[in-house]
């Protein structure tokens, strides 16, 4: 007898659930055998069709299984993880390790991330406070943001606009000694507020009052530590202090606040009342910038409003000219850690940060995270053809297609919460030489937060989902028949995994070229020729007391044996100088403009061996040099002053508003005396008699360590009251670029990791490729093939996947490196050098990996590969 | 969802009372093809086998049914057959409508005249 339409069976099939599928078929068939024997095998053929279209009614009907005990698979998913696990311990280790060393270097990279922007986050009021900075723009100086403002601004701005609740001025004092019993401390951070200060910031007030702690003139509150050091064990409160510099002010102590957090903008040890420097000249004091003012808003205020009437102001308090030098802008106080980067004479901005180079960092992080992930995908699809047999028999037994998937993306989260467990240890391991790197205090504990541990939970968890999502659904999909035979080894359908080599080989090379770019571009700038020669030249700080002996001090340390020469100067070369304003006559106008400006001693050109263009250096058989009436000024001043039309030596000139002009003497090359990734910028410089503000003292090359016991003898000689401090000018340089030094110095890191994951990916691909054929080269060795000829059959396929990845990377970082090499002044050219090292560097390494592999089957003998199976 | 609503609670439809009832009557060959032609019999009327199915299924599914795979015959063409049996729970739920049947049975005045 005929069977019923295979047509509609298939159509059945499609309508009734695997799991009842036999036994509704069987029901349908029989009624269809008995219909045929009663009826006829066309009417029966007819009511077996419409049996199968009414059986879409149960389209969605299921068996629930009864006995269905999913722990008890759970546990077997378990067993057979942890089974495969320690079988294969070499490739567990691949896998799980390098995911551990991408998720630690991402996590502490998030501990980094997150402390920058935690700068600042403890001010209550944060969100209504602004910095207000000054852009200045003198003669043909550009335009330059700087983080002053000037004294009268604050209260005037309050009085003028309702919309500024409060203000607070910070003006630091610098170093200072401060005395208690005749003991002498030095206060690295003594800074001068308004009373509103502490009403504003949340500084923790530890003792006192808050809002009364500067109601006399001469209060002053200490922090805890520096407290400690000045009265030991003893209560502090109501204890009379004297400033060195000022013998007659006496300070009483009515506070103590804990120590400033580290990741606070404004760093702080003393705290002190303007009033005491408050005067009628102050308050009138437009024009001179030496302080940074905060402005509390009020909370429906809007910034950009305000900021509009800003020329107003200044034109009311000064006049209509001052909008040719000056505008100001308001910088919320979140922006200004990170977002500072382009303002100058930003003194009070404690570990000031680049926001781009966050951004650097959380990208890089997320790149090594993700070419971890792809190592992990990639390594677990690879060895998913060795388990195809296991796969086979879990189907013959009745695993249905969606527990296979579920078992295997389960393994592959039970390994990525193994490598989150590893890469816990290895953070808590590398956060301490990282904090001695980056200069910061990061906490492990930050992770044990509870909305951080969901975090990174969910990240890890979804990187175990996404990563075993492929090679699951690749082992659900084997044909149980095929795989019990051991045929689904196809070597052949690997474009997907290859195409992830390829991208993550991109991402590592991409990274190295770039982060070896940043080093060369750093080195560079560190060892550029600045013009003048900051060898061997000791600074030590001088104050009020020890100015009156500078004379004494000089002959005593020039008498030295080891010393060359000794000079001074007003501030340090290689800080951003001071700028203030000039004049100068060129015809008969007398012309406005605004330099940097140094204060020199005579023979300070002689001493850094500055060359000079024109006319002369300062010299000391000139009375005018003596007086402060004779000037040199820098090429890029020079050019600005020139453009005038008038001869530039013997130009009268003066600044800051002195009586009687002077004349300029010489014109000296531009030396750096920046940045240098800042252009050199107009100065000049002068003899003025108001005291230094520190010695240079240059050392003969041999004997540094005698030269400075030397110095150090003359100077307590001379100031027994003062300790003997000192650093030397080249440090001071290197300290300038710390920030880049960190910046690169994490770069390097992140980008060894890049490549050593990357490379342990390939490892372990290379080792299962190389299992497939184990019988291939076997027989091509018993044909004859050489050792060589086989490690390169093996190692051709890497070398294509490694040069596509670097005509991949090549041309992208180019363009974008090129892009940050446009931020610096003075910048190195991309050579074509460092993409072929890196290119072939990173060749080799994969060479190197891949042949590690192929050497040792290529050795073996060929007896024993081929009698596998 | 609508199925899943209806299959809470011990409600029987009436086809579905039906089916348990003739389960229990068919007594160890109760399976759909057998289920469906005793209903047609006894109750004299049409039936499509998907019905069936459905009530069988969901009465599993209820608790009132139990099942397991039987021998394969070629009339089936070699596929096998789920056999079902009631349980006690479905007993006990028959047994309960029959007697919410009878309490109403019991004050109905006219047929108790009849009677």
């Amino acid at each position: 007898m005929k069977s019923p339409s295979t047509a509609i069976t298939k159509l059945l099939k499609l309508i009734i659930a695997d799991e009842i599928f036999d036994e509704v078929h069987g029901d349908l068939t029989e009624l269809y055998f008995d219909r045929a024997e009663n009826i006829g095998q066309k009417k029966a053929q007819w009511h077996y069709f419409i049996d199968v279209l009414s059986s879409v009614r149960n389209l969605r009907l299921r068996r629930k299984l009864k006995y269905y005990n999913p722990t008890v698979m759970y546990k077997n998913y378990f067993k057979i993880t942890f089974r495969n696990l320690l079988k294969h311990k070499g490739y567990s280790f691949i896998n799980i390790f390098g995911l551990a060393l991408g998720m630690s270097a991402c996590m502490l990279i998030l501990l980094f991330v997150n402390n920058e922007l935690s700068f600042d986050g403890f001010h209550e009021k944060k969100a209504n406070i602004y910095r207000l900075d000054e852009v200045q723009s003198f003669g043909a100086v550009s335009d330059q943001k700087v983080a002053l403002s000037m004294y009268p601004m604050g209260p005037n701005l309050m009085a003028d606009y309702p919309e500024i609740i409060d203000f607070t001025r910070f003006w630091s004092m610098g170093r200072t000694l401060i005395k208690y019993n005749d003991q002498a401390h030095y206060t690295e951070k003594m800074v001068r507020v308004d009373t509103s200060f502490l009403k504003m910031f949340d500084f923790k007030l530890l003792e006192g009052n808050r809002y009364a702690v500067f109601d006399e003139p001469n209060n002053i509150i200490l922090s805890e530590s520096l407290a400690k050091r000045i009265f030991g064990n003893e209560n502090p409160i109501g204890e009379l202090i004297k400033m060195a510099d000022n013998e007659d002010n006496q300070l009483k102590v009515v506070g103590i606040f804990s120590d400033v957090p580290d990741n606070s903008h404004l760093q702080f040890e003393a705290l002190l009342s303007t009033k005491l420097w408050d005067s009628e000249n102050r308050r009138n004091g437009w024009g001179s910038n030496y302080l940074n003012t905060y402005l509390q808003l009020a909370n429906n205020a809007d910034p950009a409003a305000l900021e509009a009437k800003f020329d107003d102001f200044l034109v009311k308090y000064m006049d209509e000219e001052a909008l040719d030098y000056y505008s100001l802008f308001l910088q919320p106080l979140n922006d200004v850690h990170l977002g500072s980067m382009d303002i100058t004479h930003d003194y009070n901005n404690h570990k000031k940060f680049a926001r781009s180079s966050v951004n650097i960092f959380s990208l890089l992080a997320f790149f090594v995270l993700l070419i971890a992930s792809i190592n992990f995908m990639n390594l677990s699809t690879a060895r998913a053809t060795t388990r195809s047999r296991e796969v086979g028999v879990r189907k013959s037994i009745g695993a249905f297609k969606q527990q296979i998937t579920v078992q295997f993306i389960m393994e592959s989260v039970v390994f990525s919460v193994i490598a989150l467990l590893i890469a816990f240890g290895l953070c808590y391991a590398a956060l301490n030489p990282l904090n001695a790197i980056i200069d910061r205090d990061l906490s492990i504990s930050l992770f044990f937060q509870l909305e951080y541990l969901i975090l990174i939970l969910v990240v890890v968890l979804a990187i175990g989902l996404l990563s075993g999502l492929y090679p699951a659904l690749v082992m659900a999909g084997f044909n149980p028949v095929l795989a019990l035979k051991g045929g689904v080894t196809k070597s052949g359908k690997s474009y997907f995994r290859n195409a992830l080599v390829v991208f993550q080989y991109a991402l590592a090379i991409a990274i190295i070229i770039g982060t070896v770019l940043a080093t060369e571009q750093l080195n560079f700038m560190q060892r550029m020729d600045l013009g003048f020669d900051k060898e061997q030249v000791v600074a030590i700080s001088m104050y009020g007391d020890t100015n009156t002996k500078y004379e004494l001090l000089q002959t005593e340390l020039r008498n030295q044996s080891e010393i060359i020469d000794v000079t001074a100067t007003s501030q340090r070369l290689g800080n951003n100088l001071h700028q203030t304003s000039m004049q100068y006559r060129a015809d008969t106008a007398l012309i406005d403009g605004s330099s940097s400006f140094v204060s020199v001693d005579d023979n300070f050109i002689d001493f850094y061996k500055i060359e000079v263009v024109q006319g002369r250096a300062l010299d000391k058989s000139f009375a005018e040099d003596l007086a402060g009436r004779s000037f040199l000024v820098n090429e890029t001043l020079a050019k600005e002053l020139a453009s005038s039309g008038s001869e530039v030596l013997g130009m009268p000139f003066h600044f800051g508003g002195a009586d009687t002009l002077g004349t300029v003497v010489g014109i000296v090359k531009d030396f750096s005396y920046n940045k240098l990734n800042l252009k050199v910028e107009p100065l000049f410089m002068s003899k003025q008699p108001w005291g230094w503000d520190e010695v240079n003292i240059r050392l003969k090359g041999d004997k540094l360590q005698e030269g400075l016991q030397q110095i150090e003898a003359v100077w307590t000689s001379l100031f027994p009251q003062r300790p003997f401090e000192y650093e030397f000018l080249d440090k001071h340089f290197d300290t300038m670029y710390q920030s880049e030094q960190q910046l690169t110095k994490i770069i390097s890191v992140l980008s060894g990791l890049a490549i050593v994951i990357a490379s342990l990916g390939l490892f372990g691909l290379a080792s299962f490729t190389v299992k497939q054929r184990l019988k291939e080269m076997g027989i091509r060795k018993v044909l004859g093939a050489s050792v060589g000829q086989i490690v390169m059959i093996l190692s051709k396929k890497f070398t294509m996947l490694v040069f596509m990845a670097f005509v991949v990377a090549a041309p992208i970082t180019y363009y974008l490196m090129n892009d940050w090499l446009a931020g610096y002044a003075n910048k190195i050219s991309i050579g074509l050098g460092i993409f072929l090292l890196v290119g072939i560097g990173s060749w080799l390494i994969a060479l190197l990996t891949v042949s590690f592999q192929s050497y040792r089957v290529a050795r073996s003998n060929p007896v024993e590969t081929l009698r596998i199976e | 969802m609508k199925i899943k609503k209806r299959m809470r609670g011990t409600n029987l439809g009436e086809l579905e009372e039906l089916v348990l009832l003739a389960v229990a009557a068919l007594n160890d060959n109760a399976y759909a093809v057998t289920v469906k032609s005793e209903i047609e019999e006894k109750a004299d009327r049409t039936l499509n086998i998907s019905a069936v199915h459905t009530s069988l299924y969901r009465l599993e599914d209820k608790g009132f049914l139990e099942s397991e795979v039987g021998g394969a015959t070629n009339t089936r063409g070699g596929k096998s057959k789920r056999l079902f049996k009631v349980t006690a729970y479905g007993f006990k739920v028959l047994r309960e409508a029959q007697e919410l049947k009878q309490s109403f049975w019991k004050v109905i005045p006219q047929l108790s005249a009849e009677k």
